[in-house]
């Protein structure tokens, strides 16, 4: 009989007996392996092997508790005051979540554009209300390509997770052209339709028409860059990237964008100015119909008469929307912040809310509230009509949109901007250093290669005096490296700094392009050869060139007197920063460019 | 016995006390922490979750409403309802994606940790998306991911209708006796036709103030209505009920529909709810879409409210019905309590009151015991003049599409609309 080869640790047993204890080393095994589980020290084990694995999530920059029930909401600035209002009485309301907290909303001004930005990083707000559903779409659109397809590759659907969810809409109002009764009679208003396309060639053939509308950044601007291009490339409707980087259609844009007085913030400026500089500033410009309303009831003197374009217009639909935070590295939106969204919402489209907005000049969202019921600021007037708009221009896609908001660089009009920066002894310390982050961020954002900044740097007298560059790459790092070089000492000659700047605009004869000088100071004027009289004398004179001026009162101790009068002189604005808030003040003045 | 049985025997014991011990210890040790079951314990209360899609949303939450302040009781543990609102191809989306987080199928609620219990809190108790096929679409997701159905299609849990509605033409009273004026009726044809005349509407002998044809399609990546919207007219274009994967990838139809899409104004929309949005913008927006009868039924009186053109309603030769079904979720990550408070809601949506109160939500009821004209708040009664019918007239119903139709006209609109 063969024997098995025996393994040496049954070496000497019977068989039977080996058999045994085979058997009882499984049992006991076993018998272990159920006490393990049971006492579930193996799930302990493995939660703590993959604990110790599991990679760190990197913290939030923007975070807020876990229960918090405070909803920071980022709204366009032209509705800001309106939702400030409807905030607090929400806020006074003292509603309260189920675990107590009360429901409290913040607003945020902010451009829709920013909005978005900001939207795809880590927002310090947690629900959005732009202008219009487009910036919603543009959004969903860039968050779904930060994303990637990879997540949707394996799904059924197509249908990606989503940045924003809950849309709301709370008001509308449709986007017109803006414009005095005189202006618009003259125009045909109101016994014939008028077009984008007839502004335009007024605006083109007569060179003492003044019109404007707001950078793309804002929805009435973008739609009053996107009829132009509609116009320039002949078309109501499927507007592609093709026909809208056609050079006949961007030639037709230069050539409307060339008319235009000044780029800038939203209509909540143009307004504010309006107010500050009277029925001369503009004659026409783009704005909600709301605006139309907002300023016949609260000003005296020629009203404004709203002319919805006879090609079609864009909605401004005011939706109200919360983001979906809670990715990697994100603070989550908390189940109370979603209460206070909901709730909030709630409140918005309510009827008494719903007929404040109407008295504001907004039409409702709620459909049963009639815009032709008593105190409706509808009712008795033509200065606005509730039929209409009796048309739409087709919103193209969203990479058609993009497509438009850049090539809208390419095609506006050139600029010529100097810089005009005091870096006098009181400058030294924090303020020099938030001077140069400001215009370092004011030269990136100067974006259009046929634009192109100059530097006066100024204390006792001229520090530096850079010319006109383009900013193209190599030229913004020269001009940032300048920047960074700036040291602060000596005195303050402003006016002679901006006697330089004026000159330099003026030899330099380009009539083509806004040419603009961007002073800023945080003292008072000590050092100069010419006083503030000379400088307004020759700004009187030489006028080959209009050049406009824009001053920045940087601090409490700047001379904001001076400043106004040589902004007054300049045609320009007088704008007040501080530490906190230069850069953004840099940063909205280069949107006028 | 021998030595060996004894030392067998022995071992058998040990082993046994081993496990007797553990278990003792267990009970022990997890008295009073141990989280609520899911399946064994009774909750003090349950809340059921209806995921429940925007047509039917505005009367299931007046239902819920209504069904929560009569103290509803079932087993001995008070019931709460909760309404989820979510368009039911942003549902579907979710489901397949499995967003809700619904376990692995060999995972059980014992085997989780409190925090993964917690997790499962807002888990939906039921579905109830426009359209059966959705469903089924779900079904067929699951059942690769767990190799079994979490929707039953019988049974006493099984997908029930609790309402219907259908799609019909809903145009401006101006633009469509224009359109009837050159054409003769309404059809996707002429609507194609009305969208690529080049003059726009003074070539159909409208108002040259009302610029091109503008048709109203909701986004079919947000609302199911505009998918069903684009199987419905490739019914029409191939003539029959029945359309495939190879119909809707022909060159010519695509070119066609290329066409019709072309004459919608907007896509970016932030709502799915298009009804309203083409109540809120009027005739500005479009002159005119194949939408819900219901949703039409419900924006008429804003409609008139706020613009000077009211709306008429044209039944289509092909029709889709939207069957709206209540569809509990079978899996372990809802209870049999919940499930079961489930079916008492569901029970309740069917009962006469409710079915009554959705006539004034413009819904057909699905209760037979119930007429479409019943009552006197029924939209299909106030809106007769409209052109609302009560019965539908010359109903071909169209089929449900199945995934891979699905997936085709999806992508072909994303490469093709909204691209």
């Amino acid at each position: 009989m063969r024997s098995s080869p025996q393994r040496p640790w049954s070496k000497g047993l019977p068989s039977d007996q080996r058999t045994c204890l085979v058997a009882a080393i499984i049992l006991i095994a076993v018998a272990c392996m159920c006490g393990v589980l049971v006492f579930g020290a193996g799930g302990q084990l493995w939660g703590s092997l993959t604990s110790v694995f599991r990679p760190e999530e990197p913290t939030s920059s923007a975070a807020w508790p876990a229960d918090s029930a405070a909803l920071t909401v980022a709204v366009s600035p032209g509705m800001a005051p309106t939702f400030q209002e409807l905030a607090g009485q929400f806020n006074r309301q003292e509603q309260r979540t189920p675990d107590g907290q009360t429901m409290q909303v913040q607003p945020l001004a902010l451009t829709p554009e920013k909005m978005v930005e900001q939207s795809l990083a880590t927002p310090s707000f947690q629900a959005l209300a732009p202008d219009s559903s487009l910036w919603l779409n543009q959004l969903e659109r860039r968050w779904t390509a930060l994303q990637g397809t990879a997540a949707g590759e394996e799904a059924l659907l197509p249908i990606g997770d989503r940045r924003v969810s809950n849309p709301v809409r709370y008001a509308t109002s449709p986007i017109v052209i803006a414009a005095w009764e005189s202006v618009a009679r003259e125009l045909g208003w109101p016994e014939r339709p008028i077009g984008w396309q007839e502004v335009q060639r007024k605006a083109t053939q007569d060179p003492n028409f003044k019109w404007n509308h707001p950078s793309t950044g804002h929805a009435s601007g973008l739609l009053a860059t996107l009829a132009e291009f509609y116009a320039g490339a002949g078309l109501t409707r499927g507007l592609t990237p093709e026909a809208a980087t056609n050079p006949q259609t961007l030639e037709y844009v230069k050539a409307v964008e060339s008319t235009v007085r000044f780029y800038g913030e939203g209509e909540d400026v143009i307004v504010a100015r309006l107010a500050a500089e009277g029925r001369n500033f503009l004659d026409a410009f783009v704005a909600q119909e709301q605006v139309v309303l907002a300023w016949n009831r609260s000003s005296q003197g020629e009203r404004l008469v709203a002319i919805y374009p006879a090609e079609g217009t864009l909605w401004a639909d005011h939706p109200l929307a919360l983001l979906e935070l809670g990715g990697p590295g994100e603070t989550a939106v908390t189940d109370n912040q979603r209460r206070t969204f909901q709730a909030f919402a709630q409140f918005l489209t309510s009827a008494d809310v719903q007929r404040q907005l109407l008295a504001a000049g907004y039409r409702p969202a709620d459909l049963s509230v009639s815009l032709d019921g008593a105190g409706s600021p509808f009712v008795d007037t033509d200065a606005v009509d509730a039929r209409q708009p009796y048309t739409t221009l087709q919103v193209p896609s969203a990479a058609v949109v993009e497509v438009v908001q850049n090539v809208w660089w390419y095609t506006k009009r050139p600029t010529n901007v100097i810089l005009v920066v005091d870096t006098s002894g009181s400058m030294e310390g924090v303020k020099i250093e938030r001077t140069q982050e400001a215009l370092r961020a004011f030269v990136s954002h100067i974006r259009g290669e046929q634009d192109q900044v100059g530097l006066v740097e100024f204390a006792t007298s001229l520090k530096r005096f850079e010319q006109l560059q383009p900013m193209n790459d190599q030229n913004r790092a020269a001009l940032i490296e300048q920047i960074d070089g700036m040291q602060a000492d000596g005195r303050t000659a402003l006016i002679d700094a901006l006697f330089e700047a004026y000159k330099y605009l003026q030899a330099n004869g380009d009539t083509e392009a806004i040419n603009a000088i961007v002073a800023m100071t945080d003292g008072q004027e000590n050092q100069s050869a010419y006083g503030f009289s000379d400088l307004e004398q020759y700004m009187a004179e030489e006028q080959a060139v209009t050049v406009v001026v824009f001053t920045v009162a940087f601090g409490s101790d700047a001379d904001e007197s001076l400043l106004q009068n040589v902004a007054r002189a300049g045609n320009g604005q007088f704008r007040r920063a501080d530490e906190t808030d230069i850069e953004e003040l840099y940063k909205i003045i280069s949107t006028y460019f | 016995m021998n030595r060996t049985r004894w030392i067998f025997v022995g071992i058998l014991l040990v082993a046994l006390v081993i496990v007797g011990a553990s278990l003792v210890w267990r009970a022990v040790s997890n008295r009073g922490s141990t989280p609520e079951g899911l399946t064994v314990e009774r909750p003090a209360a349950v809340t059921v979750r209806v995921l429940t899609s925007l047509p039917v949303e505005p009367w299931v939450r007046s239902a819920a409403e209504a069904f929560n302040q009569s103290d509803p009781v079932v087993d001995g543990v008070p019931v709460q309802v909760e309404i989820v609102a979510m368009d039911g191809l942003t549902a579907l989306g979710r489901w397949d994606r499995n967003d809700f987080g619904a376990l692995a199928a060999d995972v059980q609620p014992e085997d989780l940790s409190e925090a993964e219990r917690a997790a499962l809190k807002d888990f939906p108790t039921a579905w109830l998306p426009d359209s059966r096929y959705l469903v089924e679409l779900a079904n067929a997701s699951y059942k690769e991911r767990l190799g079994r159905d979490v929707f039953l299609t019988d049974g006493e849990y099984r997908a029930r209708s609790v309402v219907i509605s259908l799609f019909t033409w809903g145009i401006y009273e101006s633009r469509a006796n224009v359109l009837k004026a050159h054409f003769g009726e309404v059809t996707w044809r002429t609507i194609h036709d009305a969208a690529i005349a080049k003059g726009g509407w003074p070539e159909l002998g409208g108002d040259p103030a009302w610029g091109y044809f503008k048709l109203v399609v909701p986004n079919p990546a947000k609302n199911a209505g505009g998918l069903t919207a684009m199987i419905a007219a490739a019914g029409e274009y191939y003539g029959r009920t029945d359309v495939g994967v190879e119909d809707v990838t022909n060159p010519e139809f695509q070119a066609w529909l290329g066409e019709l899409m072309g004459s919608v104004t907007d896509f970016s929309s932030a709502s799915a709810y298009t009804a309203e949005d083409f109540a809120l913008f009027g005739y500005s927006v479009g002159d005119g879409g194949q939408l819900l009868e219901s949703d039409l039924l419900q924006n008429m009186q804003g409609i008139l409210t706020r613009w000077a053109d009211p709306l008429v309603l044209y039944y289509p030769r092909y029709v889709t019905w939207f069957d709206f079904p209540f569809t509990v979720w079978m899996g372990p990550e809802t209870s049999a309590l919940e499930k079961n408070a489930a079916l008492a809601f569901e029970r309740f949506l069917l009962s006469e009151p409710q079915q009554q109160a959705a006539l004034a939500y413009g819904l057909r009821p699905a209760n037979p015991d119930v007429a479409v004209d019943a009552g006197p708040d029924s939209l299909f009664v106030k809106w007769q003049a409209r052109g609302v019918e009560p019965v539908v007239p010359r109903a071909d119903a169209m089929r449900n599409p199945d995934r891979d139709v699905l997936l085709a006209l999806l992508r072909w609109f994303d490469l093709n609309v909204v691209e």
